[in-house]
């Protein structure tokens, strides 16, 4: 049996073909890897979006948001009312960091999820839209790689990845990987969190 | 002995554990197995594409469908698919891409060395391509082995040292007399009688990425954080050149008494990426990049063989340099044929890649190149692409940092090695003798390569499976 050139012509663009169909089958499921990952839409109360910090008060959650301060309140305040020991002098020494023994869960404040937790471990968590993030938020203002709570010499710090909207921690943006506070909020998009004992 | 932020981590890792885990175990017994019904989707493509091509090589070059080979094929297929069920099992979180892109490239190159076999009219054990599949079940084997034995790739953290001393004595095996065998003038092989030849370097470059993700985990701080600055970077102090100089005479070594200019490059190329991710200091880069430089300079001038290599490159097409003995001639054979391949190639089993030197090992991208053509080289360049990307994606998305590092490393360690034998076969580069991964013909290549699919298949199931909360 023999096969015609043409026969042969045909079966060889077709392999090419194929691989070349292989290669897109696979770029395709990687899609959300090279373009990010889509925008989960969120409920109506959530789509008003970002609620400011001192909001979080408002929404009514089984863990103690309640004792948030309202907006405005120094962070040391926030620290003298949850230990209820008066706090150090407001001069250098802001409220306690949070280190790999103080620090044992993550809270979300605010958002569409708030008053959920989730452990911290010795691991870093990252956190962005991307599927493979420890702490995934799907709403609009986050980046696919947004941040990383990590630790440093047992202190946890967090790291703004580049994201387009930024990091805010106390309501500030940060530039520089910075050590988190206890009970600090730290606010990503339409979601804040807090690191807790 | 480990650095604060490891310490805990390895320690009470496992107790840790079930108390994180417990959200996903429970909610994997109702979900499906979607990465894995993925990977099975894009292994069966693989599979078909692997069996269309050993039946296009018989088409062509013989002009008949024989049932001979079949075997080869389905012997592939079924190995890669006890590796899927093993992942469903231990693995199930692991990244869906690299065993179908691996399995692929694997399959292609035992369809191309079975086109030479044809050529030169080697059947049963003469044939190369029976010896690759051989090699291929013993490389998924140990893969699975991997799988299996590393439930977590910190246990590697704790043999930093060991694997230092392992890649060590791997790399000098073959200059141990009698044990060491001398082949077209590189000593890197080692054999046992006449029969199994080895190329321990292969498996020492997983050691050495072990070793150096571990070591720069637990002392990159001193490599990071002090020096002078100058010119708008920080430099090193003196003292910490210590690591760097000792993998620079180690990779010196490699190209004097081995005579292996490819291998030298990969191990130090190798410690450069890594020391760069673990420090993200560019001085180190430029440093490293001047010492191996300055090193090939003199080899170049000093060592005969390295010299020839140069000319080789720099003069391929005078008729002198490719006439002389060990001049261009193969060089120069590998570029006709892939200029003969034009741009969809001459069709699986129709070309001559035969007539170049070995067209099946270190010349197999040149083979490829004739019968499938740039539309096809560009296709294994991409999926090579894929397979380190995915790497350097789980490395990027790792939690900690020896894992970070190692993913990387890993990778890379893939991507420099295609890079030197693709540039070296297209003038890019000299070329010197490494095999291309998954491709080419040779059982210790596949082995290590199989061993680094696995280690970068375990890293990322260890990173999808950590705690994790969507909001």
């Amino acid at each position: 049996m023999s096969v015609s050139e043409l026969t042969l012509l045909v079966l060889r663009l077709g392999f090419l073909l194929m691989l070349w169909l292989f290669i897109f089958g696979i770029v395709y499921a990687l899609r959300s890897d090279l373009f990010g990952q889509r925008v989960r839409k969120q409920q109506q109360d959530a789509a008003a979006s970002a609620p400011p910090i001192a909001f979080a008060a408002a929404v009514p959650t089984p863990v103690p948001a309640a004792t948030l301060p309202p907006a405005g309140a120094s962070a040391t305040a926030l620290t003298e009312q949850l230990t209820g020991r008066p706090a150090a002098p407001p001069a250098r020494s802001g409220p306690e960091r949070a280190t790999a023994t103080n620090a044992t869960r993550l809270v979300i404040t605010s958002g569409p999820k708030s008053g959920t937790e989730f452990p911290l471990t010795s691991d870093s968590v990252t956190i962005g839209r991307s599927g493979d993030s420890s702490l995934v938020i799907r709403d609009d203002y986050t980046s696919t790689h947004h941040a990383r709570l990590m630790l440093w010499n047992e202190e946890w710090m967090i790291q703004d990845l580049d994201s387009t909207n930024g990091t805010f921690l106390n309501g500030s943006r940060l530039a520089v990987p910075t050590p988190v506070p206890l009970n600090t909020p730290v606010k990503i998009g339409a979601t804040s969190f807090e690191l807790r004992r | 002995m480990m650095p604060p932020s490891n310490s805990r981590g390895t320690a009470t890792d496992t107790a840790q554990r079930p108390q994180g885990a417990k959200p996903g175990r429970v909610r994997r017994l109702h979900l499906p197995q979607k990465l894995r019904n993925l990977e099975l989707f894009l292994l069966l493509i693989a599979c078909g594409i692997n069996a269309a091509s050993v039946v296009l090589v018989q088409l062509g070059a013989l002009g008949r469908i024989d049932t001979t080979l079949v075997l080869l094929g389905a012997g592939l297929s079924v190995l890669v698919l006890c590796l899927h069920v093993v992942l469903r099992v231990v693995a199930r979180d692991a990244d869906p891409f690299i065993l179908p892109i691996a399995s692929l490239l694997n399959g292609i190159g035992i369809a191309m060395i079975y086109r030479i076999d044809i050529a030169n009219n080697d059947a049963g054990w003469e044939s190369a391509a029976v010896r690759q599949t051989v090699w291929s079940a013993l490389a998924i084997a140990c893969g699975i082995a991997v799988v299996l034995v590393i439930r977590n790739h910190r246990v590697l953290f704790r043999y930093t040292y060991v694997a230092g001393f392992i890649a060590v004595v791997l790399l000098l095996l073959p200059l141990v007399p009698g044990l060491g065998r001398e082949v077209s003038g590189a000593r890197v092989w080692i054999g046992i009688g006449s029969f199994a030849t080895f190329q321990p370097g292969e498996i020492a470059k997983i050691a050495l990425a072990v070793f150096f993700a571990g070591y720069l985990v637990r002392n990159r701080d001193s490599l990071s954080m002090v020096g002078k600055r100058l010119l708008g970077m920080r430099f090193p102090r003196l003292r910490d050149l210590g690591p760097i100089l000792v993998v620079w005479a180690l990779s010196m070594s490699v190209i004097i008494f081995q005579r292996d200019l490819g291998t030298a490059l990969l191990y130090f190329g190798l410690f450069l990426v890594m020391l760069y991710v673990a420090t993200g200091r560019l001085s180190w880069v430029l440093l490293g990049m001047t010492l191996f430089l300055g090193g090939a300079l003199i080899a170049s001038q000093t060592l005969q063989y390295v010299n020839g290599r140069f000319t080789n490159w720099l003069d391929a097409l005078n008729p002198d340099v490719y006439g002389a003995s060990g001049g261009s001639y193969q060089l120069v054979q590998g570029l006709f044929g892939l200029a003969k391949g034009g741009l969809i190639g001459t069709g699986l089993g129709q070309g001559r890649p035969d007539i170049t030197p070995v067209p099946q090992s270190d010349y197999i991208i040149a083979s490829l190149g004739e019968e499938l053509g740039l539309a096809g080289l560009f296709a294994i360049l991409a999926l090579y692409l894929l397979f380190v990307a995915r790497g350097f994606r789980i490395g990027f998305a790792g939690n900690d940092d020896f894992g970070k590092l190692l993913g990387v490393g890993l990778s890379f360690v893939v991507a420099l090695q295609c890079f030197i034998v693709i540039g070296g076969v297209t003038r890019v580069i000299p070329l010197t003798g490494l095999t291309t991964p998954f491709l080419a013909a040779g059982g210790s290549s596949l082995v290590a390569n199989w061993i680094i699919a696995a280690l970068l298949l375990r890293l990322s199931d260890t990173l999808r499976n950590q705690p994790r909360l969507v909001v």
